[in-house]
């Protein structure tokens, strides 16, 4: 990067970064004020952090640009809950601090192994012949369609692995994972059995 | 994701309760099932995001190159390197490196799959390979991160796979989460642990969520490719992944075995920088090197792009194949060029590497948390599981311990013990924390056994390269590792100190 290029970034650079972290704090004064307005606070927390993307778009270009500017607003949040953690005295409890607990389900051996298999195998399956497919017939040029639809795959397994696994029917999710691989599959490898 | 929700009846919730509770299930039960698994790759991967500064820092007397390469340079780097591979029987393929944001030393190796032959080296600013490229701890560390030491193909499939259950668990996590607004700024320290816990667990897994979904699916794709382009070669391609990569990586070399000269590499590099003229060397890759089937793939990288280079192909007469578009090609290319920058943090220079460290970190503390949630749930409901405290502290605090027994090890003794150093640390730390009267003082023991390690390592280091150290940077790692170790020994000691205070 030369001299005369830094020199417009840097500024650029500084101006986002005060843009997003200006946008966290004003954010987090509007949730301070819970039910009772601040939704000025709501409105130029969201304008200041769209406004520092804006600028760090223009100071390294859309692509690197919003790269760094979500980098930037996770950090700048993590520094901000991090500086304004609240300290509690041991045992003292709030009404809210009641949490939700997991569903109690009925388990035992044989439906945890028939969980995982659905989960971690047959949605793997899917996802894969899913992906495949897509891989073979999007309309697009084939090194772009491998790539789109290998991406596919693991948002799709990971998707299905969450569904199954909360899923407490397993018929339910068996019959659904079955017939989504058959289609994925039937679809991949139907031009080279006919 | 925990959630910490009012038990009052509410209007209209986002979530359904019975949704958020079955959500929660499918979340614990896959963040138990893979818990150790994604802890131990987020943690190797945090570290593994400086593995060129740690490269340095173990070698810290080998040339840094800060300029770009000239064409001439790397040709004589090539040469160079040919004369070498020629000497170990092992010219087949030659990989060339050269100096950018990410890193800044100038590498070439060589391998033959079939002599077994191989070299790594470190070039200067001319091409002059100077000396010999060994960071056999760094290898270690990327080795465990990327296939966790398990033979290549089925490590990086479990690998993948265990990206895949984190992408799934972030999204289980979300959709367990219907407070994600109202407490979106909450952390709040003391009172109860799992409430502690979970307020630690949600803000850094939501904040964090756009690196946390990039890295997760990056991380499985790139685990997962063999598997997927194998089913891809089947359904398209006959059976042939070589020709499904093809498709997406570009030409390869062919088998004919009839010699043919070195190409001409800084032509090549001319050719492009020619029609764009801001474009940098950063790599090549020769297949076949110095046959008549040769390919040569080289990486040119222009400024504000994601993708590390974009790849040019040639063949063995420097005439042009066409290229990759990793940098300024259609959507699928640029993803591919893009996914393993996203993935370690490398695009960008240092600044993006150090808020990868900090978001890695919180990521493995994520995943740490979700544990010791459950863990503290069970021990409210009246149904602790002390047994499984102690292996789950064990296994938290036995990694980064591990890193550092696998340092000595490797400095002392050699880098072949470094893997039966690592298990038999692992299994120590676990069996170990068995005995122990609690989870906490295991982990504090632990905890100060890792410091007093690391603080060791960097001793034995400094000690061997008294004098010799030549590379800044390698200071920089060896006062952050040293402050890493004081950080440790505190942590175990606090607690120590604090009641010696209070009966003082």
């Amino acid at each position: 990067m030369s001299l005369d290029t830094l020199d417009q970034t840097l500024p650029l650079a500084l101006a986002g970064g005060l843009l997003l972290t200006a946008g966290v704090v004003l954010l987090r004064r509007r949730w301070l004020q819970k039910r009772s307005g601040g939704l000025a606070f709501l409105i130029g927390g969201w304008l200041a952090v769209i406004s520092g993307f804006y600028v760090f778009a223009r100071a390294w270009g859309a692509e690197m640009g919003t790269t760094y500017a979500l980098g930037a607003v996770s950090t700048a949040a993590y520094a901000l809950i991090g500086s304004t953690y609240e300290r509690r005295v041991s045992k003292q409890r709030g009404p809210r601090e009641s949490a939700f607990d997991p569903e109690d389900r009925p388990t035992n051996w044989r439906r945890g192994i028939a969980k995982s298999l659905l989960a971690i195998v047959l949605s793997g399956i899917a996802a894969i012949g899913v992906g495949v497919a897509l891989a073979i017939y999007l309309p697009l040029p084939p090194a772009d369609r491998a790539v789109i639809g290998g991406l596919l795959v693991p948002i799709l397994w990971g998707g299905g692995m969450a569904w199954t696994l909360c899923d407490p029917r397993l018929v339910r999710a068996t019959i659904i994972l079955l017939s989504v691989s058959a289609l994925g599959y039937g679809i991949a490898f139907l031009p080279k059995v006919l | 994701m925990q959630d910490t929700t009012p038990q009052k009846a509410r209007k209209k919730p986002f979530l359904p309760p019975q949704f958020v509770r079955a959500m929660l299930a499918g979340h614990s039960a896959l963040g138990i099932a893979f818990a150790a698994l994604i802890y131990i790759v987020c943690l190797s991967g945090t570290v593994v995001v400086f593995l060129h500064e740690l490269q340095r820092w173990e070698q810290p007397n080998a040339p840094v190159v800060e300029q770009p390469l000239s064409p001439e340079a790397v040709a004589t780097a090539l040469k160079n390197a040919y004369q070498k591979a020629l000497a170990a029987n092992a010219v087949h393929d030659m990989f060339l490196m050269g100096p950018g944001p990410i890193q800044k030393r100038f590498l070439v190796s060589f391998h033959d799959h079939e002599t077994g032959g191989e070299g790594n080296w470190i070039a200067d600013q001319t091409g002059t390979l100077v000396a010999e490229n060994k960071a056999p701890w760094s290898e270690f560390l990327g080795d465990l991160h990327m296939h966790l030491h398990l033979p290549r193909t089925w490590g990086m499939f479990l690998v993948g796979l265990t990206g895949v259950a984190l992408l799934s668990s972030l999204v289980s996590g979300l959709l367990s989460h219907p407070r994600l607004f109202k407490d979106a700024f909450y952390l709040r320290w003391g009172g109860s642990r799992r409430l502690q816990e979970a307020d630690l667990h949600n803000r850094l897994g939501v904040w964090g969520l756009p690196f946390h979904v990039v890295v997760s699916t990056t991380g499985a794709l790139l685990g997962l490719s063999t598997l997927i382009v194998g089913v891809l070669a089947l359904a398209a391609y006959d059976g042939d992944s070589e020709k499904a990569f093809a498709t997406i990586l570009g030409p390869h070399a062919s088998e004919d075995e009839t010699a043919a000269p070195l190409p001409d590499i800084a032509a090549m590099i001319r050719q492009i920088q020619a029609k764009t003229p801001d474009a940098e060397f950063v790599s090549a890759n020769l297949s076949h090197v110095a046959h008549a089937g040769q390919i040569i793939h080289l990486g040119m990288r222009t400024p504000g792009h994601l993708a590390m280079s974009n790849t040019y192909y040639f063949d063995g007469n420097a005439k042009p194949l066409g290229d990759g578009g990793l940098e300024t090609g259609s959507i699928g290319k640029q993803i591919l060029g893009a996914l393993q920058p996203l993935h370690f943090g490398w695009f960008g220079g240092f600044l993006v590497k150090v808020a990868y460290g900090i978001l890695g970190l919180a990521l493995t503390i994520v995943t740490h948390t979700g544990i010791t949630i459950w863990l503290s749930r069970r021990r409210d409901a009246g149904r602790p599981a002390p047994h499984w405290e102690k292996v789950w502290s064990g296994v938290t605090w036995s990694q980064p311990f591990a890193f550092a027994t696998t340092a000595l090890a490797v400095f002392t003794v050699g880098e072949a013990y470094a893997i039966p150093t690592y298990i038999v640390t692992l299994v120590a730390c676990i069996a170990g924390a068995l005995f122990a009267s609690e989870a906490r003082i295991a982990g504090r023991l632990i905890r100060l056994l890792t410091g007093t390690a690391i603080l060791a390592a960097v001793g034995l280091h400094a000690s061997k390269w008294s004098g010799s150290m030549t590379d800044e940077v390698a200071l920089v790692i060896a006062a952050t590792f040293a402050a890493t170790g004081v950080a440790f020994v505190v942590s175990a000691l606090r607690p120590h100190f604090a009641r010696a205070a209070a009966s003082a």
